[in-house]
């Protein structure tokens, strides 16, 4: 897909008064946010697992490009092939040059956020293939020409009845003729027109959770089987993944899969977890007979280098999002890209560029609960403001934005002046809000009172009441 | 070449602090010595946590005092009046299945009502059953069929998953490790658990006592 994401207000806007979205990613609070909270209060261990799952994170990049190199060797030495993508563009080629090489028509995919990052499934549709997304709520996404709305829970913004609905205008060719609204049925559905495709597929594409450099696997995790489907019954199977994705050791994936089911869905392991090593043995009756690799930078060597390296422990479990009140109040779409809520408001401007993400980093209001909830300990609310800073400091705020913090940074910077200012506006403030308490309309900020009240300065400034206390001891 | 230019900026990202020759002696070190982190402490004896996670993870379970029981156990899970068509993995091949039953010891095939397979080990702390691809152990047996049976010895379940990490040989490493932990589920309609999505909708574990 292609990143849209400008115009981030507009469509936040939108999601604001959208009835469905608004039902359905309220439901996350008592979903996954309750979810979460008990499996971390059942768990002593929690807090040290997380620091150790930093630990991790941070140890392999520090040093990795010798986990890299040494996870390639793995996966050669195993039969299976290592290509290396420097953006988006280089990815789609690799791909694309390995499906025509084989001769591909039928392309079969699991969940897999790099290859929407990388805009796969057009570059493969460009070229005449035929490409099915496996996830049940992927292949719901797909269907219906949108983009997931959460990394974890993608069809989070549809109800059931716009899923029958699509199932019913796309499933008929497939001899389902009646409208159904049962989610069982419709799950049946898509079990038994999948189930063809797998077999049908000449390439199968996974993402990977984690990538072992013990063994050169790459790990994914899944509960509905698709993934595992996709990778064993395709004649050729192609990982995407980061380069952020390896890990050293087998023991090093134990302990972030801990982290990641209770962060992600609350529970304490899902359904499957895959190791897959290489192309079918000598002597296997079933497995890939190729087995590929993308490694995939596109603009992650560039936040390796310095402030935003600790974005690159992100294991996309999705629990900042699930507790961002700027997300659960307009879904995933309003960001523009496959990377919603705190985790893409600082990847998107660091994949996709600041141009075009500006005003991502401001839809924060730094409350700090991603960080308190992110099983890898990234300091969101820092990284967003340093993007912040960047922004300015690159010169992409401008106009009145910039008029504005300029003045402030005047006035602030003055101690006294700024005692004096806020003193009298403080006070005047007051007076004229002395009746109802509040402001229905101010100068200057119709962005505020159009949706709520300003509620009046009480008469004194914080620095006065402050000084105040301490004297009252 | 993407690879040589992607590693360039790696190194000149990490600058001063990327690894020496001394760091890579310690790296190694750490490869070798695999450090394992924060495990979940067990509730019970491990026995009796692993069939209670199991359980608690939507498995059926059964328990076999001998192996040789295992043909009339998989018998009684399909109806009298049918005659078995169903999917065996060769690893399991010489326990005596009747002559009368269609069986394919192949992989796994477009529509399976039932297919067995054999474990490589249990996991107590997660209530998971791990299963390793190999010439006689088939990957596809575990996700296509309606009822997945799974054979399990009681000598093979240990605490944590890096317990097996550890009985496993690195060289021999399989082409695929399938950590199983219940069902196949979706909850992508409307956030309603479904069972299944693409995979089985039973997944029965038979416990081998000897």
């Amino acid at each position: 897909m292609s990143a849209q994401p400008q115009g981030f207000q507009q469509r936040a806007a939108q999601a604001l008064s959208d009835e469905n979205l608004q039902r359905s990613i309220g439901s996350l609070k008592g979903g996954f946010v309750a979810a979460r909270a008990r499996a971390v209060s059942a768990l002593p261990e929690f807090e040290a697992m997380r620091e150790a799952g930093r630990a991790i994170k941070d140890h392999t990049l520090d040093n990795l490009d010798y986990y890299l190199t040494r996870y390639e060797a793995e996966v050669v030495r195993r039969g299976g092939h290592v290509h290396w993508a420097s953006d988006a563009q280089d990815a789609c080629r690799i791909i694309r040059d390995i499906c025509a090489r084989v001769g591909a028509k039928t392309v079969t995919k699991g969940k897999s956020m790099v290859s929407e990052e990388i805009g796969l499934n057009d570059a493969l549709e460009a070229d005449g293939l035929e490409v099915i997304e496996t996830d049940a709520g992927e292949y719901i996404v797909q269907l219906a020409k949108e983009a997931p709305s959460h990394i974890v829970m993608p069809t989070i913004h549809k109800t059931t009845s716009q899923i029958a609905s699509l199932f019913h205008e796309h499933h008929r060719q497939y001899g389902f003729e009646h409208h159904v609204e049962d989610p069982a049925e419709l799950i049946g559905q898509v079990r038994s027109v999948l189930r063809g495709k797998f077999f049908a597929a000449d390439v199968g594409i996974t993402g990977a959770n984690f990538l072992v450099a013990e063994t050169g696997s790459n790990v994914i995790v899944t509960n509905e089987g698709n993934g595992d489907l996709t990778s064993t019954l395709a004649r050729v199977h192609i990982v995407t993944a980061g380069i952020e994705k390896v890990v050293p050791t087998l023991n090093d994936t134990s302990v972030l899969l801990r982290l990641l089911a209770r962060s992600a869905l609350g529970m304490d392991v899902t359904s499957y977890v895959t190791y897959s090593t290489g192309p079918r043995r000598e002597g296997d009756l079933d497995g890939p007979e190729e087995y590929h690799v993308v490694l995939v930078d596109n603009g992650r060597t560039k936040m390796l280098e310095g402030a935003y390296r600790p974005m690159l422990r992100c294991i996309r479990c999705g629990a900042c999002m699930n507790h961002c009140p700027v997300y659960l109040s307009v879904g995933g779409h309003a960001y523009g890209w496959v990377y919603p809520g705190p985790m893409g408001a600082v990847l998107t401007p660091m994949i996709a560029g600041h141009e075009k993400a500006q005003e991502l980093p401001h839809a924060c209001t730094l409350n700090g609960r991603c960080q308190q909830v992110c099983p890898v300990k990234i300091p969101l609310p820092d990284m967003l403001r340093h993007l912040r800073h960047d922004q300015w400091e690159e010169g992409f705020i401008r106009g009145k934005a910039r008029w504005g913090i300029d003045a402030w940074a005047w006035l602030a910077t003055r101690p006294k002046l700024y005692h004096a200012v806020t003193r009298t506006l403080v006070g005047i403030g007051a007076l004229l809000g002395r009746s109802s308490g509040r402001f229905r309309r101010l100068p200057l900020a119709s962005g505020w009172t159009t949706g709520r009240d300003m509620p009046a300065p009480q008469g004194t400034t914080f620095h006065a009441a402050w000084a105040k206390s301490k004297k009252q001891g | 070449m993407g690879r040589d230019k992607i590693l360039q900026r790696i190194r000149s990202a990490l600058g001063e602090s990327h690894a020496s020759e001394h760091d890579r002696a310690l790296l190694d070190a750490r490869m070798d010595q695999r450090p394992s982190g924060p495990k979940v402490a067990l509730g019970a004896e491990r026995m009796s946590q692993f069939l209670t996670k199991v359980i608690a993870n939507n498995f059926t379970v059964e328990r076999l005092a001998s192996q040789q029981l295992l043909v009339s156990a998989v018998r009684a899970l399909m109806p009298d009046d049918e005659t078995p068509d169903i999917s065996v993995a060769k690893a399991i091949q010489s326990l005596g299945w009747p002559a009368d039953w269609k069986i394919n010891y192949g992989p796994g095939r477009h529509v399976e009502r039932l297919c067995v397979t054999q474990a490589l080990a249990g996991i107590a702390e997660t209530g998971s059953v791990v299963v390793a691809s190999a010439p006689d152990n088939p990957t596809t047996l575990n996700f296509l069929p309606d009822m997945h049976v799974i054979v399990l010895r009681a000598e093979d379940v240990v605490d944590h998953p890096e317990d097996v990490w550890a009985r496993m040989a690195l060289e021999n490493w399989p082409r695929a490790v399938n950590v199983i932990s219940g069902p196949s589920r979706t909850a992508d309609v409307g956030g309603i658990i479904v069972r299944p999505a693409h995979g089985p909708k039973r997944v029965h574990l038979i416990v081998i006592d000897a």
